[in-house]
């Protein structure tokens, strides 16, 4: 994995390359590292739990005082606002980055980036008062609700959250296609819409579904702001889909409870299993997505070429 | 040069974090404004710097056993079951003033006529048994019911009286909110629900209702808490280990001093040491 990427034959560099090349492999090794001791302290610490009260770990009723440890709703909870932010964020970030990337004058769009980024250095904490005071009070408004704090208003905040990060990345994905590309396209006749989806799309879309992907894991892991608007409510929707009754995600669980369970605890350790079923959703996705994308890659490469 | 300037940093970093005359403290949002208020006049006092932060009793004497903090705050007594937890350490709670819990509705319910309700009442809503506010002669409105994280110390006291047990299952609650902060911002945005604040929180936007007993009812008020009339009531703890610092504990001194007695007043509480 270290290996791979460009790769260009040269001669035995001398001492001081050879450092620098061990140390930029260190630093390789080092970040992998971190990821596995985390994973692994996660596995660990999160035995004792599993041991004394696994059993009860796919039940709905979170009640550490009687030793009942129930996810499902916290497990729902997340995936549901991560889908409720994705499925507001996406097409948005998206449509807007391919806006701003069809700006024909340099300076303008530099401009208009600049300010869709200031977004993304707002503090979460910030998003989570905003949310609490205007938002929250907004959706109980507009559903006649008795309380704003609902799934909805995660999703929604969390998709504001998210939006930069999908709307910068793609944007540098549409830009960093050789003009080359495009200037063939356009040379053979092809409508400027015709250019974007048969020229541009092709390449820069593994690139537009990576930038998805990180937005997806911030939208998994965070915590502050929907903690502040979720509810806090350990209990599934009735009816499942109702998105506009309280709910809990394992982040805010996490960020309500972790502070109040002693460490070594079967509480604390039944936290650090949320954690890390946290963990295993986001690895897993991006795995999976790393392979789809290889795949898609490998093949529009051959077609490309023909 | 760069090494010496390199020697500086770490130098002030490190008597940054080890500064030996800062105390930190921190636990229940119950007894952080006494506290709080507490500090900034000690601090003005012996030039010690003070540091108080919020999260809940439970963190407080959790923080205090793994040797976070120096003084924990706790709204309520420590369990058994925290003490098992750190068997190691030796920690003693004490008092620095009394509080009440009150149980509180929307202004908008209480002007509506519910300005009464019974232990068995309150019990029925977190129960879930009573979901509208008709049954209790209010409007015909759905309760927002307003509970608290498991661990905190005035539901642990709200939920002894109401419902006999410290940390039963709230069925009825469709909110489960921290401090009494984010309890009281809850609660002033709603106009249906009802929640558990303690005494030095209530405002013009949030009553405290007035409890019907089967003698005569009991008010909300700072006298009947004074009296020890009010069912609800509670000892304000700080807790701290017995390996205690003299800095620590002559800040603990300042709290149960007549001065620092002033500001458990002027928080809204009730004096401990008259």
């Amino acid at each position: 994995m270290l290996n791979s990427g460009a790769q260009i034959d040269c001669p035995q560099s001398p001492v001081k390359g050879r450092l620098f090349t061990a140390y930029i492999t260190g630093s390789a090794w080092l970040s992998a590292g971190f990821a596995a001791i985390i994973f692994a302290t996660l596995a660990v610490q999160s035995a004792p739990g599993i041991i004394s009260a696994g059993g009860t770990f796919m039940s709905t009723s979170w009640l550490p005082s009687q030793g009942q440890y129930g996810m499902l709703p916290m497990i729902f909870g997340s995936v549901i606002v991560m889908m409720i932010a994705m499925v507001v964020a996406l097409p948005v970030g998206v449509l807007a980055a391919i806006a701003i990337s069809q700006i024909r004058s340099p300076k303008l769009r530099r401009a208009v980036k600049a300010l869709l980024e200031a977004l993304a250095g707002i503090p979460s904490i910030v998003y989570g008062l905003i949310g609490v005071s205007f938002l929250s009070v907004f959706v109980a408004d507009i559903f006649d609700l008795q309380t704003g704090r609902v799934i909805l208003t995660a999703g929604l905040l969390l998709s504001v959250m998210i939006l930069p990060t999908i709307l910068t990345l793609t944007e540098d994905a549409i830009s960093d296609v050789p003009k080359a590309i495009t200037q063939n396209a356009a040379a053979l006749g092809l409508y400027r819409y015709e250019v974007f989806k048969d020229a541009v799309l092709p390449v820069a879309g593994p690139h537009i579904a990576g930038a998805a992907l990180l937005a997806l894991g911030r939208a998994l892991g965070e915590t502050m702001a929907v903690m502040l608007v979720i509810g806090s409510l350990d209990r599934l929707p009735d009816p499942i889909y109702n998105v506009l009754s309280s709910g809990q995600t394992i982040t805010s669980k996490l960020g309500r409870e972790v502070g109040e369970s002693a460490f070594g605890s079967v509480h604390f350790s039944a936290l650090i299993f949320a954690s890390l079923i946290l963990v295993t959703i986001t690895l897993s996705l991006t795995i999976a997505s790393q392979i789809i994308f290889s795949r898609r890659a490998k093949s529009s490469v051959g077609m490309r070429h023909v | 040069m760069k090494t010496t300037a390199f020697c500086l940093l770490s130098a002030l970093t490190l008597v940054g974090c080890s500064k030996p005359d800062t105390l930190s403290v921190s636990g229940s949002s119950t007894v952080l404004p006494v506290v709080s208020k507490a500090a900034e006049v000690y601090s003005a006092q012996s030039g010690k710097a003070v540091i108080v932060n919020a999260g809940g009793s439970g963190a407080g004497f959790s923080q205090l056993a793994q040797g976070l903090t120096d003084i924990g705050m706790m709204s309520r007594d420590i369990t058994a079951a925290e003490r098992a937890q750190y068997p190691d350490v030796n920690i003693k709670a004490v008092a620095i003033g009394r509080d009440a819990v009150i149980p509180v509705v929307s202004s908008e319910i209480f002007d509506a006529g519910v300005t009464h309700l019974s232990l068995a009442q309150i019990a029925g809503i977190y129960r879930g048994d009573i979901q509208n506010w008709q049954e209790l002669g209010g409007p015909d409105t759905d309760i927002l019911v307003i509970d608290k994280e498991a661990s905190r110390g005035t539901r642990h006291i709200f939920m002894q009286a109401v419902m006999g047990v410290k940390e039963p299952e709230a069925k009825g609650a469709d909110l489960v909110l921290g401090s009494n902060n984010e309890e009281q911002t809850a609660l002033t945005q709603s106009d249906s629900a009802i929640g558990m604040l303690s005494i030095a929180w209530l405002n013009d936007d949030i009553k405290g209702v007035t409890l019907s007993m089967d003698g005569p009812p009991i008010a909300p008020t700072l006298e009947n808490v004074k009296a020890g009339r009010y069912p609800i009531a509670r000892d304000l703890n700080i807790v701290v280990r017995d390996d205690i610092s003299p800095a620590t504990q002559a800040f603990v001194d300042f709290l149960r001093s007549p001065e620092g007695q002033e500001q458990v007043e002027a928080a809204g509480y009730i004096q401990v040491t008259k």
